[in-house]
């Protein structure tokens, strides 16, 4: 006897398989992305900070054209003295305008131009060493510079 | 003799594995990336002094002075002052001397960063409500939403204007 008809005849081809040929091209397009976007740290930080808050912080804009420099104890010492570090050096603190130059040497004119130092200052810091990385910035022409912190109270 | 010619096809290479392989590489990117967002308050130096130029003469009634001392605590002409009412006060004395007006600040050297970072938020606090108020009176926007010409016309119009030097003692 034969089977009885569906009354909705079901169509019996197959799906057919899914065409992965682009996922490669896809997922390297992503990766292209990311290549291009991120901005590899290379220095190593040798102190440690940490940042105040404040609720005014902005987002810092060109990645391209940045200075950073650290002050903070050195990390792992217990002593409670402070340091001041250049991009990846440890320097004295008068030698920071010779340092920041060093540095904006290495950076595209372009670049030189629109320098921004971010200075990442642990809290504690006593302005009197701040004042004196100020001016040091002020006698080597970099003069944006950006109190890095927290957003938050 | 003559040998027949195999008609076969060139088999196709198989990709199935550059998939995988540009993950791995974006997985690698992605973590060595550093996303973190560098945060702050971006403020301008002068430049370095010199020693022939004097320093510039301002009148003492267009003078804003705010003192902040070793324990962290804020004055404005001798009487001390939470970081509220200072907002209060100087966003007063901008708003009556806009184009004048000097914001001078003088800093323990044993006051600790964290009070002079909280000092100049509340400076950025002030001026940024300042020019949001005044790009709502001439723009009807919020002053983010401002193009960049029209925020130079309000950074003109309410120009910053501090000086800063250390506490003498």
């Amino acid at each position: 006897m034969r089977k009885m008809q569906p009354m909705f005849r079901r169509s019996s081809h197959k799906l057919p398989g899914l065409n992965l040929a682009s996922m490669p091209d896809l997922i390297f397009t992503v990766l292209f992305f990311f290549m291009i976007v991120t901005h590899m740290r290379q220095d190593e930080v040798h102190l440690r900070y940490d940042l105040p808050a404040g609720t005014q912080v902005t987002k810092l804009q060109q990645k391209s054209a940045l200075i950073t420099v650290y002050i903070g104890p050195l990390q792992g010492a217990a002593s409670k003295e402070y340091h001041v570090q250049v991009n990846g050096k440890v320097v004295a603190v008068a030698d920071v305008a010779k340092a920041v130059g060093a540095e904006r040497q290495k950076l595209s004119v372009e670049n030189q131009e629109r320098l921004v130092v971010s200075m990442k200052a642990d809290r504690k810091t006593p302005m009197g060493l701040i004042s004196d990385v100020k001016k040091e910035l002020q006698k080597s022409y970099a003069l944006k510079i950006n109190y890095s912190g927290r957003e938050g109270e | 003799m003559f040998r027949k010619r195999h008609s076969q096809s060139v088999p196709q290479l198989n990709t199935t594995s550059t998939a995988d392989i540009s993950f791995m590489l974006l997985i690698f990117f992605l973590v060595t990336s550093s996303m973190d967002t560098d945060k702050g308050l971006l403020r301008q130096l002068p430049p370095p002094p010199v020693e022939e130029v004097k320093p510039m003469e301002v009148q003492q009634e267009h003078v804003f002075s705010v003192n902040l001392d070793a324990q962290g605590q804020l004055s404005c002409e001798g009487a001390l002052l939470t970081h509220e009412q200072l907002e209060e006060k100087m966003r007063s004395f901008i708003a009556n001397d806009r184009t004048e007006h000097v914001v001078s600040l003088s800093v323990d050297r044993d006051a600790t960063y964290e009070d002079y970072f909280r000092l100049q938020n509340t400076i950025v606090s002030v001026y940024h409500s300042l020019r949001d108020a005044e790009a709502r009176r001439k723009y009807h926007c919020s002053y983010a939403a401002l193009s960049s010409s029209q925020r130079d016309a309000v950074n003109q119009f309410i120009p910053q204007r501090i000086s800063e030097q250390e506490q003498q003692r």
